[in-house]
């Protein structure tokens, strides 16, 4: 029998794990196209700004293992997916929304921050029943199998959602919800008309925020009843995800509905090698406030409802923000960037305090940390305790971003879960494919 | 309350030095030609040691006191546990600077809420230790604890407190952060252990940044100032610190009693500034190391505002419950200077300062605003969300307190935040 110390045992036996991890990392899931990325913004574009979006039920997967009956927009005739696709124009354009429904009660689509949209040629228009009871805030297709199609010129360059407009304090709840994405005329990297609202197209990113009340979705799918005043929101999303899944990439294959991750992939800021922001979108398709916090950066806001904090002279009345407060219906666009302050180096600039050892900190809580148990960005991983998984890859570093409204930061009232995800920045030089 | 043992560590030539560094900052307020570079990068050289802060929190349990006379949340509240003179199981951390260690271990179970009131210089380089003493009422719980400076730009995840991204701090052991605060403001510590649950037990305070700007510049003559407004628009003459905070009692009360808690239930019962409720923020400032404070003692940060007719009044608001709530104060106009640390300006320098009579303030804000106090007399400053001047749901509580306005020359310099 060999003899080991235990140390070495304690390395050996992570040898195992660490590549099982970094397999999963690396090795993109079958589903993966090669032309989404792993992170950020995904597009869904049309060369004559004409989509199709199919209102179509399916399931939505929540960390705890529940499974979640929803209603969203599928694109083309494709799969049902959570949310719908993210609709990318050119402000000014004419934009035509072809919905097909195929949910067995009438639905349709609302656009927000958009004016003059027509459906089937004719102005959108509220619908009412016989009884003169306002059925829908907006033009229908019918149940089963009808469509309308809605037309609009792309209004100022921003965000925006879209959602259902029928019966929609259900429908929207049931994740009837996507969002429009405006782009300034010649500048598609900036957020609006203002240079000043450039940003990194590599680093794009969506938050789309909404909830889950289980009870509504079990409802509707037994086709019962539902009392709203017994409302209680019990998960709380990012793109239809909730943490740890938000930090999943695009299209991860166990997550085969809800395509969108949530997880900022950054280097520091430098101002020759990256000196471009982050964009970061923020729209709550929910029913509250979700007090949205960053940690380890602020956020500078530039928009708020596809228009630029801007004074009537062009004044930049954008301002700095350690918490995004994005009430119901309402968008918020920020630029962030992540400073190394202090360039903490072993060498030459070392923390100013002891790292305790091992047995002096506790890991986790929980069976994985982000944690290379070294202060250092890029540095080695350290030692773990047996049993908890090294999510670190290079010595990047991990910061938090979560609703500070805390018992929305949990899946069904357990922490660490819920509208929460997580900002990654890579060491300069980035980390080794 | 405590302002941190600060140790002079700096030559008048090298603060001058110094000064004159941050002096030209100053005059260059937020106009970073770059879209992002809104503040520029410290300008203190290397050479000239920051001065340095350290403190001493320890984190553990313990029990407070709700308003007397509200009507009970039966089983919830008052709870059956609690010592006599108290009526609420909560977390909460000490300050137990310069205390022996085993003065320190005596400070388990004496959590106090709010947090100690925490302040410091611009470019203090400031170490906080803190200790974990456990849970007195729940030694079966095995919880870590951190703190997290919340709006901290500048912390790497070892100093961030978030116990998934870094580490927590053991029972019975310690743990020193570093922060080297680059940006003036109001910002927020808590710990991120289980935060859900850590933060509604009461491991919340304030901590603010006190800009350079206040030495002086060749723009504004030394004083208190929010922030590095280059003009002098953010002076202030004293200063009041308020936390705003829910209690929800039924989670306190499972805390205590071994249950556990759907935190999606979330339904608060008490509505607190500084940990206290009206009429309880009326209190003056109590001593937590003195039995003599009484009732209060482990509450003892006041939220009555005092100051002389004419005098500009900082109130530096955050919220770490988990409600939006309406800051609205009667009869007083309120000038909005700053959000989450930052002056209220645009990247050219454009100002954004808002006056107004209320100001909303959603969970982990935190907003600067001063006002001009009036005429002699008291004036009432309070949560617009008028169910949370409720105390356990019984009317006339909550978070309310008042201004009390005193002819010019009558009180004293403030000396301190909230005194």
């Amino acid at each position: 029998m060999l003899r080991l110390d235990r140390g070495r045992w304690k390395r050996l036996s992570a040898v195992p794990l660490v590549a099982a991890i970094v397999a999963v990392l690396v090795v993109p899931g079958p589903s993966q196209s090669t032309a989404s990325p792993p992170a950020g913004l995904e597009c869904l574009t049309a060369g004559d700004n004409a989509f199709e979006l199919t209102a179509t039920g399916g399931y939505a997967a929540m960390p705890d293992g529940n499974t979640i009956y929803m209603w969203s927009y599928a694109a083309g005739g494709g799969a049902f997916q959570l949310p719908g696709p993210t609709l990318c124009v050119t402000s000014g354009v004419k934009v035509t929304v072809v919905l097909h429904n195929s949910l067995p009660e009438p639905t349709s689509i609302t656009f927000p921050g958009q004016v003059q949209v027509l459906a089937d040629g004719q102005p959108a228009q509220p619908e009412t029943d016989a009884a003169g009871t306002l059925t829908s805030l907006t033009t229908t297709a019918a149940a089963n199998t009808g469509s309308v199609t809605y037309t609009f010129t792309a209004g100022p360059p921003g965000t925006y959602l879209y959602q259902s407009g029928t019966d929609a304090q259900k429908q929207v709840q049931m994740g009837l919800y996507g969002a429009l994405v405006v782009r300034p005329a010649g500048h598609p990297e900036r957020e609006n008309d203002r240079a000043d609202s450039a940003f990194d197209r590599d680093r794009e990113y969506l938050y789309l925020l909404g909830e889950i009340d289980p009870d509504l979705h079990l409802a509707v799918e037994r086709k019962r009843a539902y009392d709203f005043t017994r409302y209680k929101a019990r998960y709380f999303t990012i793109n239809g995800r909730s943490m740890p899944d938000t930090i999943a990439p695009n299209h991860a294959d166990w997550l085969p509905a809800q395509p969108y991750g949530a997880l900022i992939h950054i280097r520091p800021y430098d101002p020759v090698g990256n000196p471009k922001p982050a964009l970061i979108r923020y729209l709550n398709a929910g029913s509250v406030s979700y007090p949205f916090h960053p940690h380890g950066s602020d956020e500078q806001l530039i928009a708020r409802d596809g228009r630029p904090a801007q004074g009537p002279g062009g004044q930049d009345l954008s301002y700095s923000n350690f918490l995004i407060d994005v009430a119901p219906g309402q968008t918020v666009d920020t630029l962030m960037i992540w400073k190394d302050a202090e360039h903490w180096d072993p060498q030459g600039n070392p923390i100013p305090v002891p790292l305790p050892s091992l047995q002096d900190q506790i890991v986790g809580p929980g069976p994985e940390t982000w944690f290379a148990e070294n202060p250092y960005l890029g540095g080695e991983p350290g030692e773990l305790p047996p049993g908890v998984v090294q999510n670190n890859q290079c010595g990047e570093y991990y910061h938090v971003a979560h609703s500070h409204a805390l018992e929305q930061a949990t899946n069904y009232g357990a922490s660490f879960g819920g509208m929460m995800t997580l900002i990654r920045i890579d060491p300069p030089a980035g980390c080794p494919a | 309350m405590t302002d941190p043992v600060r140790q002079p560590s700096i030559s008048r030539r090298a603060l001058l030095a110094g000064v004159t560094g941050l002096g030209t900052w100053a005059v260059l307020p937020e106009r970073g030609s770059d879209a992002q570079l809104r503040r520029p990068a410290a300008v203190l050289p290397r050479a000239v040691p920051n001065p340095t802060a350290s403190l001493h929190l320890a984190a553990t349990d313990g029990w407070v006191s709700m308003p007397q006379g509200a009507p009970p949340i039966s089983p919830f509240w008052p709870d059956p546990l609690a010592p006599a003179g108290a009526d609420l199981y909560v977390f909460g951390f000490r300050d137990v600077t310069g205390l022996s260690a085993t003065e320190v271990t005596a400070q388990r179970g004496k959590a106090q809420i709010s947090a100690p009131l925490l302040g410091f210089d611009q470019e203090t380089d400031i170490r906080i230790t803190l200790t974990n003493l456990g849970l007195s009422v729940r030694p079966d719980l095995t919880d870590g604890h951190t703190v997290h400076w919340h709006g901290f730009r500048n912390a790497i995840p070892l100093f961030d407190g978030v116990p998934e991204l870094s580490i927590s701090v053991p029972i019975g052991r310690d743990f020193t952060y570093f922060y080297r605060p680059h940006d003036a403001g109001t910002y927020m510590y808590h710990c991120h252990f289980e935060d859900v649950e850590h933060v509604q037990m009461g491991m919340t305070g304030i901590v603010y940044v006190r800009p350079a700007q206040n030495a002086g510049t060749a723009d504004v003559p030394p004083g208190k100032y929010v922030y590095n407004d280059g003009d002098g628009t953010t002076r202030y003459d004293r200063e009041f610190a308020l936390m705003l905070t829910e209690v929800w009692a039924e989670a306190h009360y499972r805390d205590a009693h071994i249950q556990t808690t759907d935190w999606t239930d979330y339904k608060p019962s008490f509505f607190a500034f500084n940990g206290r409720c009206h009429p309880d923020t009326l209190a003056p400032n109590g001593d937590p190391m003195s039995a003599a404070a009484g009732r209060l003692r482990y509450q003892p940060i006041s939220s009555l505002i005092t100051a002389n007719a004419g005098e500009r009044v900082l109130l530096r608001l955050a919220n770490l419950g988990y409600q939006n709530h309406t800051v609205t104060a009667d009869g007083v106009d309120l000038l909005v200077v700053g959000k989450d640390a930052a002056l209220l300006r645009g990247r050219d320098g454009s100002a954004e300062y808002q006056v107004t009579n209320t100001v909303q303030i959603g969970p982990g804000e935190s907003r600067d605003v001063i006002f001009t106090a009036p005429d002699p007399g008291t004036y009432l400053l309070y949560d617009r969300d008028l169910m949370s001047l409720a105390n356990a749901g019984g009317g006339r509580g909550g978070q309310l307190t008042e201004i009390r306005v005193s002819p010019p020359g009558t009180l004293p310099a403030q000396t301190r935040a909230n005194a």
